[in-house]
């Protein structure tokens, strides 16, 4: 089911109230979301549902078998026993066409039979996500930072609707204590969820639609036939689009567990106000770059032996970090961009520090610069992220070498001042959104409902018919 | 409900030392400057926000309604928005929406005409930039000069290039996106393609396929059209009266439908190629398909001159003709041809098909590279 569609308007209606009338009631309640959240899932293919069931057991079984290990040696077995269980399920349905179909070409070519049968299997919406919390449970549990849950408790952690297909990746930790315990009926901060739905509804379905079709498809679809200006605004483009539909799924997400009683964690914070690549990481995906840092980055050694070992590590995460979006050498590139930078940010923080200096230059010109600098790199990983095979995203770089002094009909006033605009969108402080949403939880109800109502006919007014599915649901 | 006490039966939540009981809505808490309120404030705000954007949003609904896919969903949802549309109407209401000039047929389905490929008369293509017209909705290419010798069609060249249009539905897209620029990095070709997602022929009230192309004939001149339409055609032909699919009378109509097309694809002269839909996953939706294709096959060879009609049966099938995920391609590599929908193409499997179509046409004389 997706977000902004009237058959979710409905369903939400439905949870909110049984939500909030068996709230007294704990296992009513679970009962209840689960139900809810497996409809929710279910809604475009009821098999799917097993397949949660699946990744729900093979998890609660390696919970309880890591906790109830009793030597040091016995528990990592269990964990490595459940997470390698979980990877397999993630393995089989978003990588085994791709090695099924290269290996086959492989052994072809060495004249030898088929290694394996060739299979389509369809790729289950949500299954990443979903298998990140599972594993973030089990890898919790054996570090004794989480006890193991009651089934019931794990299942609806699991498929809670609001985070289920496409996150945040909210931990064991942080769910599981809300999930057990009553929220209070009275205290719900309507006005900040409603403005967080409303803005994700408003950048996912308007702005991120218009960019879309109006720069970012053409562009990608034919790069030669495209100007170097209209090539750079297809990459800024791309990079409006992809942050107004993922931090927009994930305003609404946060918006409707508030209505519903529950705080989820921050999934974005201005990531084009970045100063490098690091701080990029820290404000872009911010459970998925937590969740790389605590489950693969620390594993593998971390910053803890040398510069040598530090930068392996960061490639190695930043590789798979990539990987974890699809089986293309394309989101490989994208990972080894955001590697390369962030191990080039490692070292020249390090010389400058051996130096005396701070580990980042400061100054107001720098700070723009840098910012500046960021972006743009930022944006050369979005060509390769967006791209549908290397040879496209060559195409597109190629045109800023090939592509100036062509007319550029595609860069409107209109794409202009929504492409900066949304960037610049990213310097509002904070603080005066909380003025917005404290003023409009003073209003009169009648006000409320009108500025509600209008801003909801804004926006679909102004998108186009038929949203697409979130990017981000694809992995 | 409102009350922060533990129902004196609760038992299994647990204890929540730091849980804050607000017994009046509407208090402000310490940090922030944001009233709060009881589930049931929130929840009349909702709907009466939800409410009332329906009723201004109702018209609008109402049309997207209307030209839905036949079906339940489509009945209900018409029955739902049409006595809302017309309080809307009569309350003039639905003028708010009617003043951004976005109110019934919205945008339309997703898609649109984008043109590639040498200027007619240009610089050779291999150039800096082989042609700028890359433009929704707008054609770069015109038609060609006038010559005292009209060029030759079938002999294209960089500066008399052949002139191609490629138009269908979501499929036709998978294909148009393959093939645009399979036939532009040839040098001798402008491609224009004009797909359009979850349209065909048995709907005009949702898209008019044959003004679409009497438009894009006029504005692109081609001398080659291209057509992947049908996927979506195996359903009722709205009235009155309405025709359903399961009747006889279906094909009929659909073969008119399907023969009005065709004659509009070649009223400018153009060499039109038909191709037919693959083989679907799914046995029903693969059984409708082979109606269409059965349909269109009969219709190609009745114009005059006939339509080449090319089937995708054994190019994107089994050797039977039946559904596959993988073939093996020329070079003999295995290829996956089909998205995990069982319907649509992959990058790959439109590979597959514009390889097809370009071997077709020169079959038919034109001298691709």
């Amino acid at each position: 089911m997706l977000f902004p569609t009237i058959d979710f308007a409905i369903f939400f209606a439905i949870a909110f109230t049984v939500n909030w009338l068996l709230n007294p009631y704990a296992g009513w309640w679970k009962l209840s979301m689960l139900g809810l959240s497996y409809v929710f899932y279910g809604w475009v293919g009821w098999n799917y549902c097993l397949l949660l069931l699946l990744t729900t057991s093979v998890t609660y079984v390696g919970g309880v078998w890591v906790n109830a290990s009793n030597t040091e040696r016995a528990r990592r077995l269990a964990m490595g026993v459940s997470v390698a269980a979980l990877l397999a399920i993630l393995g089989w349905f978003k990588y085994y066409g791709f090695v099924s179909v290269n290996l086959d070409n492989v052994t072809h070519a060495l004249h030898m039979g088929r290694a394996i049968p060739l299979l389509q299997v369809g790729l289950p919406i949500a299954i990443s996500f979903f298998t990140f919390m599972a594993i973030s449970y089990v890898v919790d549990i054996y570090r004794r930072q989480l006890e193991p849950a009651k089934p019931l408790d794990l299942a609806v952690y699991i498929s809670f609707f609001p985070h289920l297909l496409a996150g945040p990746i909210v931990r064991g930790g942080e769910l599981l204590p809300q999930i057990r315990r009553r929220r209070d009926p009275n205290s719900i901060d309507y006005s900040r969820a409603f403005w967080l739905i409303l803005a994700g509804l408003f950048k996912k379905v308007v702005i991120s639609s218009y960019v879309s079709s109006a720069i970012v498809t053409p562009v990608f679809t034919s790069p030669t036939q495209h100007s170097a200006p209209e090539a750079i605004f297809a990459a800024w483009g791309y990079a409006v689009q992809i942050y107004c539909d993922f931090s927009g799924y994930t305003d609404i997400a946060i918006g409707l567990a508030m209505l519903l009683g529950f705080r989820f964690p921050q999934n974005f914070d201005a990531p084009y106000t970045a100063r490098n690549l690091q701080d990029f990481w820290r404000r872009w995906h911010m459970t998925l770059s937590r969740w790389l840092r605590d489950y693969l980055y620390i594993p593998l050694g971390g910053s803890a032996n040398g510069q040598g070992q530090t930068i392996r590590n960061i490639m190695i995460t930043m590789v798979l970090g990539g990987l974890w979006h699809g089986a293309a050498w394309t989101f490989v590139v994208w990972g080894a961009l955001q590697g390369v930078g962030q191990s080039f940010g490692h070292v020249r923080r390090k010389s400058r520090e051996r130096r005396g200096l701070p580990g980042v230059a400061e100054g107001p010109v720098r700070d723009w610069v840098q910012r500046f600098l960021t972006f743009q790199y930022v944006c050369l990983g979005w060509v390769f992220f967006n791209a549908t095979g290397m040879s496209q995203a060559f195409a597109v770089i190629g045109r800023l070498f090939t592509g100036w002094g062509e007319a550029s009909p595609l860069i409107t006033p209109l794409l202009v001042i929504t492409v900066l605009g949304t960037l610049a969108s990213q310097f509002v402080p904070p603080l005066r959104i909380d003025r917005l949403q404290a003023a409009f939880s003073r209003q009169k109800v009648a006000v409320q409902v009108g500025l509600l109502g209008f801003a909801l006919l804004g926006i679909t007014t102004f998108g186009p018919v038929g949203v697409a599915p979130f990017i981000y649901y694809r992995f | 409900m409102g009350d922060a006490r533990v129902p004196p039966h609760h038992v299994d939540w647990e204890p929540e030392p730091e849980f804050q009981s607000h017994a009046h809505a509407e208090l402000p808490v310490a940090g922030d400057r944001r009233a709060r309120a009881p589930w049931q404030h929130v929840l009349k705000l909702g709907v009466a926000a939800f409410a009332l954007w329906f009723l201004l949003y109702a018209p609008t609904l109402q049309h997207n309604a209307q030209v839905s896919p036949v079906g339940t969903r489509r009945t209900v949802s018409l029955d739902v928005t049409g006595p809302v549309a017309a309080i809307s109407r009569a309350l003039q209401l639905s003028h708010i929406v009617s003043i951004t000039g976005r109110g019934n047929g919205l945008g339309g389905p997703t898609g649109g005409l984008t043109v590639s490929g040498p200027r007619p008369g240009g610089p050779p293509a291999g150039g800096s930039r082989p042609k700028s017209g890359s433009n929704p909705t707008s054609g770069g290419a015109g038609p060609t000069t006038p010559t005292t010798v009209p060029p030759d069609p079938k002999d294209p060249t960089a500066a008399n290039p052949l002139r191609v249009l490629i138009v269908g539905d979501s499929i036709g897209i998978d294909l148009g996106n393959a093939l645009q620029p399979d036939l532009v990095q040839t040098g001798v070709v402008t491609a224009a393609l004009d797909g359009r997602v979850s349209t065909g022929l048995t709907r005009p009230d949702y898209f008019n396929w044959p003004a679409e192309l009497t438009a894009d004939l006029k504005s692109q001149n081609p001398q080659v059209v291209v057509i992947m339409i049908g996927a979506n055609d195996a359903q009722d032909f709205l009235g009155p009266p309405d025709v359903p699919y399961t009747s006889p009378e279906w094909n009929t109509l659909y073969a008119q439908r399907v023969a009005q097309f065709m004659q509009i694809a070649q009223s400018g002269g153009a060499t039109v190629v038909w191709v037919g839909m693959p083989p679907m996953q799914d046995a029903g939706l693969n059984a409708q398909m082979s109606d269409v294709d059965a349909v269109a096959q009969q219709q190609a060879v009745k114009t005059h001159p006939p339509v080449t009609y090319l089937s995708t049966n054994r190019s994107l099938g089994t050797a039977q003709g039946g559904y596959t995920a993988f073939v093996t391609n020329a070079a003999g590599q295995v290829v996956n041809v089909r998205t995990p929908d069982g319907t649509h193409l992959t990058p790959g499997g439109g590979q597959v098909v514009a390889q097809q179509v370009i071997a077709e046409l020169q079959t038919l004389g034109y001298k691709i590279p």
